[in-house]
C-alpha cells in the first residue's frame, strides 16, 4: 500500500471495515509512514470534536414517543387499515404487537444519535454486572492459572500483572462478548476496578471509531450507560477495556493496558 | 439525525413519525436478523427526498452574544459553548451530500457500506464524500490544514478517471 491507497481507504480503517489483510496492510504502512501516521491522528481528533459537540445537545423524544404510539394505536383499530396485507388473525394481531413494541423501541434511534455495537455493550453489560455489582461467578485469581485460562484460548502473549497507575490484575474467568469468546480480566489499584477483556487478534476487526491513539495504535472507543469502553488490537491481542469511571478514563486505562502490551 | 436533517424541531418531529408510520405500515418486509436501525434511516432518507424537502442548514444557529437556552452545551464533555458553536456553524457550511454522510457516519456510527444501503449510493462515492467532508470540515475548523492526503486523493481519482 502507498500513501494514496491510504488515504483513499482511511474511512474504511475509520469504521472497522478493512478485511484482516488490508487492515494489516494498512497497519504496517501507518509503522513506517509517519505522515499518514500524523493525518489519521489529526481526523480521528476531528472526529472526536465533532461527535462530542453534536452529541452535547439535548434531545426530548417524549412528545413524538407518544404521538407515534397514538398513531400505532389508531391504525390498529378494528375497522382501520391492517398494516399487513391480508386477513387479521390472532396471530397477526401478537405480529403487530410485537411491530408495535420494536418500533417503539427504536424510536429514539432517529433523534438520539450515537449506537453502541453489540460488542461494547455486552462488555458493558458484563463489567456491570459481575464487577460493579459483583454478582457471584467463578473467578480465576491465581497468574498461573490465569494464563492458562488465555491459553486455552489461544492467547499466548504475557498477561501483564501490573500496571502504570499502581493497577494489578485481581480475577479472570472467561466470558463470551457478542458471541466470541474473551478473558475477562479484573485489574484494581485498591479503589477502583475496571475491566480487560483480551482475545487473539483475527479477521474480525474490533469495531467504533477512532478516539485516540497511543503506543503506535489507535483506540477506539463507545459508552453504554454508565459504562465507557476503549479498544485497541496489538499484533496478535484485540483487547478492549470497560471501566464505570467517567468517559475519559477509558481511553486512559487503555493507554495504560497498551503501554504494557 | 432528523433535528440536523429538518428545518425545525417540529418538522424533525413530523418526519420521524412519518418514518414511523411508513416503518409500521411495512413491517412485514423488515427482514428479522437484519439492521432495524439501518432500516429505520434508510425509511427516513426515503421519507424525507419523497417529501420534497431540503435538507436544512441544521437547526443549530448559535449566537455567542445571546446563547439560548435549546444551545446551552448539555455536555456530558464539558465542551466550551464557543467550541460547540464553532463546530456546528462549520457543519452548516457544508453541502447537504457531506454534512449528510459525516453525521451518518461519526455521530450515528454507521459503516460505509451501511451508509451505502442509507443513501441508495455505491460504496465508493460514499467513502469518496466521506473524505471531502471530513477534508471541508478540517478547512473550517483547522486554520493550517494538512492537504496531504486530500491532494493525493484528488490525483488518485483524476489518474482513474483518465
Amino acid at each position: 500500500m502507498n500513501c494514496t491507497d491510504i488515504s483513499e481507504l482511511a474511512p474504511l480503517y475509520i469504521a472497522a471495515e478493512l478485511d484482516s489483510q488490508r487492515a494489516a496492510e494498512f497497519d504496517a504502512h501507518l509503522k513506517t509512514c509517519p505522515t499518514c501516521m500524523a493525518e489519521l491522528e489529526t481526523q480521528a481528533r476531528l472526529d472526536d470534536r465533532f461527535r462530542e459537540a453534536l452529541l452535547s445537545e439535548e434531545v426530548d423524544v417524549s412528545r413524538v414517543n407518544r404521538r407515534i404510539r397514538e398513531l400505532i394505536a389508531a391504525e390498529s383499530l378494528p375497522g382501520t387499515a391492517p398494516p399487513i396485507p391480508s386477513k387479521p388473525n390472532r396471530w397477526m394481531t401478537a405480529a403487530m404487537g410485537i411491530a408495535a413494541t420494536f418500533l417503539l423501541l427504536a424510536a429514539g434511534y432517529l433523534l438520539i444519535p450515537g449506537r453502541v455495537a453489540r460488542v461494547y455493550a455486552d462488555a458493558a453489560t458484563d463489567h456491570r454486572m459481575e464487577v460493579v455489582e459483583q454478582q457471584p461467578r467463578h473467578w480465576m485469581t491465581d497468574p498461573a492459572a490465569i494464563a492458562a485460562l488465555g491459553g486455552k484460548l489461544g492467547i499466548s502473549d504475557t498477561v501483564p500483572l501490573e500496571l502504570a497507575s499502581g493497577y494489578r490484575l485481581e480475577r479472570a474467568k472467561i466470558c463470551r462478548l457478542d458471541g466470541r469468546f474473551y478473558l475477562h480480566l479484573v485489574y484494581s489499584d485498591g479503589s477502583q476496578e475496571f475491566s480487560l477483556f483480551l482475545r487473539p487478534r483475527d479477521g474480525q476487526q474490533l469495531s467504533g471509531s477512532i478516539r485516540g491513539f497511543a503506543n503506535g495504535r489507535f483506540l477506539r472507543a463507545s459508552s453504554a450507560g454508565n459504562e465507557h469502553m476503549a479498544s485497541f488490537e496489538t499484533s496478535h491481542l484485540a483487547a478492549l477495556v470497560a471501566t464505570d469511571q467517567p468517559a475519559g478514563a477509558a481511553l486512559h486505562l487503555a493507554k495504560v493496558v497498551s503501554a504494557a502490551m | 439525525m432528523a433535528r440536523r436533517l429538518a428545518a425545525d424541531p417540529a418538522a424533525a418531529e413530523d418526519l420521524v413519525q412519518e418514518t414511523f408510520c411508513r416503518a409500521w405500515r411495512s413491517f412485514h418486509q423488515f427482514q428479522s436478523g437484519t439492521n432495524m436501525r439501518a432500516w429505520l434511516f434508510r425509511i427516513m432518507f426515503n421519507a424525507f427526498y419523497a417529501q420534497g424537502r431540503q435538507i436544512s442548514a441544521g437547526p443549530t444557529l448559535v449566537s455567542l452574544d445571546a446563547p439560548g437556552r435549546d444551545m446551552e452545551p448539555q455536555s456530558r464533555s464539558g465542551m466550551s459553548l464557543a467550541e460547540v458553536a464553532e463546530i456546528s456553524n462549520a457543519l452548516e457550511e457544508l453541502s447537504q451530500e457531506h454534512r449528510t454522510v459525516l453525521l451518518l457516519a461519526i455521530v450515528e456510527g454507521f459503516t460505509c457500506r451501511e451508509m451505502a444501503g442509507i443513501l441508495s449510493l455505491p460504496i465508493g462515492t460514499v467513502m469518496s464524500r466521506l473524505s471531502r467532508g471530513r477534508q471541508a470540515l478540517r478547512e473550517r475548523l483547522a486554520p493550517e490544514p494538512a492537504k496531504v492526503w486530500h491532494a493525493r486523493a484528488a490525483a488518485g481519482r483524476a489518474g482513474r478517471e483518465t
